[in-house]
């Protein structure tokens, strides 16, 4: 039996059974096809650790905000890792890409929700590999909640919840329509669309008036800026959620660490370069100085 | 059976003989590298016939489609698996094809009472540099031919030399763009189509030569009873997924 290197799981599913010639239709379903292969995803907790009917806070240190721009939809994130009140890393990514039209970024505890973005990324591209076509936006929306309910024993347990905000371009979108759209999501997987704008994390407190006045008030409508102008309002945005939340970072000129910003247009999913960013953070910031 | 073993080296060359009747009137795939990546080509009635097995792994066949199919999901699920528990870059097509697919191309095939899989693959694999970019065939019996700048599949080993020797004369320009690529692997499937349809003796015997009229001639039925498919792996691709087919578009405006 070929255990493809695999020292715990010698039963590989290329050669379960050769005599019987036989690959099982997964239709899809990576997580089926997963447990087939005796690799399930299921984390079981210890009986009786969890808790119930107790108010849960979930640990979510960090900001990340999406806004529905002109051409897509373009998203950042801070680069702050924290543990209690210690920062323990600054050049954390929290907005990965999942696949060429997808973005996740993600709040929460990060060993969980880089995770499900794995999971995601590779039940997308199984599904897309294995039916020869993409999986709907219906259906990419309702995979990432099922994993993020699936994971519900460990955000009750305070310690493996995760809030993402998941964003994506609908191809079928016509060509003069914006087809960029933001989905928020709670901790028991339930998905939200949110029309122009989403924060989440710590530092979004400061910041959902700040985007709501924009939206509403604002001198370009948030869906009328181009991604220069969108970058810049985010970059702002950042820059005031760190201002008052410990757990955010700003902008650290010494050692050139930026925000991780990145578009979601038709043409796919682009990462601003920090060429970009620097010439775009003189002009997000006239008064650094003071 | 195996206790005669004259009877069984009937049974496995009459079993030899039926699959490549089968697989004759397939139609070719044309394997070749470009400056920006790898291209498998063919042309297709219908049923599509290049697929995506991991980022940077692609597949074509030719045979039966319940067995591409079969075997098709057996490469694909092994390599999803494996690139979930490890990462993308513990998949490699050496792997894949000596482990996973080899054995059960061969065991099909000897097992000479069971089904036998009608089928040849042609597998393409973007390496991190493009020296390291390989192609590799299977036969129906569990061969495997590993190849780094071409590849060809077709229903006999001499249309595939034919097919062969064409693209070895035209490897002139190892640096082409992918119009060229396109158009070259056009021609070669059309000489490929050509010694497909003659009859099996005429194929070993005659010139395999095609002028650029009968060629075109060949081209142009083919576009209109089928569709040219063209897959490739793209270094420049963004993202770690390289491959994805050409839209009909891009074909056209590349023949034009």
């Amino acid at each position: 039996m070929n255990g493809t290197g695999n020292f715990l799981n010698r039963m590989d599913i290329g050669n379960r059974d050769l005599a019987m010639q036989e690959v099982a239709n997964h239709k899809g379903d990576f997580l089926d096809l997963l447990r087939h292969a005796n690799h399930p995803l299921k984390i079981d907790l210890p009986s009786g650790t969890t808790q119930q009917g107790t108010d849960v806070e979930i640990a979510h240190s960090t900001t990340v905000v999406a806004v529905r721009y002109r051409d897509g939809v373009i998203i950042a994130g801070d680069r702050r890792a924290t543990a209690g009140t210690a920062v323990i890393y600054d050049r954390a990514e929290k907005v990965l890409q999942i696949d060429r039209h997808s973005v996740l970024a993600i709040s929460g505890s990060p060993a969980i929700a880089y995770e499900i973005a794995r999971i995601l990324e590779h039940s997308f591209q199984y599904f897309r590999r294995s039916q020869l076509q993409e999986l709907s936006l219906q259906g990419k929306l309702r995979m990432l909640s099922r994993l993020i309910r699936d994971n519900l024993a460990m955000a009750l347990q305070g310690i493996g919840g995760v809030i993402p905000i998941f964003a994506l371009y609908d191809l079928d979108a016509d060509d003069d329509e914006n087809g960029g759209k933001i989905f928020f999501y709670d901790a028991l997987g339930a998905h939200f669309e949110n029309v122009n704008f989403a924060t989440t994390g710590s530092g979004s407190i400061w910041i959902r008036g700040v985007l709501r006045y924009l939206s509403r008030f604002g001198e370009t409508a948030l869906h009328e800026m181009d991604k220069q102008q969108a970058a810049i309002t985010l970059l702002r945005l950042l820059d005031i959620a760190s201002e008052y939340d410990a757990a955010t970072s700003g902008y650290n000129a010494k050692g050139q660490i930026f925000p991780t910003v990145k578009t979601v247009t038709r043409t796919g999913v682009n990462t601003v370069s920090d060429d970009d960013l620097t010439a775009w953070y003189a002009e997000a910031q006239p008064n650094a100085e003071e | 059976m195996r206790d005669e073993p004259y009877r069984w080296i009937e049974a496995i060359q009459d079993r030899q003989d039926y699959i490549e009747d089968q697989l004759r009137p397939g139609s070719p795939v044309v394997g070749i590298t470009y400056n920006e990546g790898m291209m498998l080509l063919t042309v297709s009635k219908g049923q599509r016939k290049i697929f995506e097995v991991h980022d940077r792994i692609a597949l074509s066949a030719i045979g039966h489609p319940a067995d591409i199919e079969r075997l098709r999901m057996l490469v694909t699920d092994t390599a999803s698996v494996q690139g979930f528990q490890n990462a993308t870059e513990d998949i490699n097509l050496h792997r894949l094809t000596n482990y996973t697919l080899a054995p059960a191309f061969k065991q099909a095939f000897e097992s000479i009472v069971g089904e036998a899989y009608i089928i040849k693959m042609l597998l393409a694999e973007l390496g991190s540099t493009s020296e390291k970019n390989q192609f590799t065939g299977i036969n129906f019996d569990g061969i495997v031919r590993a190849n780094s700048s071409f590849a060809v599949i077709g229903g006999t080993g001499a249309i595939e030399t034919g097919m062969q020797n064409y693209l070895t004369a035209a490897q002139t320009d190892a640096d082409r763009d992918l119009t060229t690529a396109l158009q070259l692997g056009l021609e070669t499937w059309a000489v490929g189509k050509e010694l497909s349809a003659r009859e099996p003796e005429e194929t070993e015997s005659e010139d395999t030569q095609l002028n650029t009229t009968q060629m075109d001639e060949i081209i142009d039925t083919a576009r209109e009873e089928g569709e040219i498919e063209v897959g490739v792996l793209e270094a420049s691709q963004q993202g770690a997924s390289k491959f994805r087919l050409l839209t009909a578009q891009e074909i056209e405006a590349a023949l034009k």
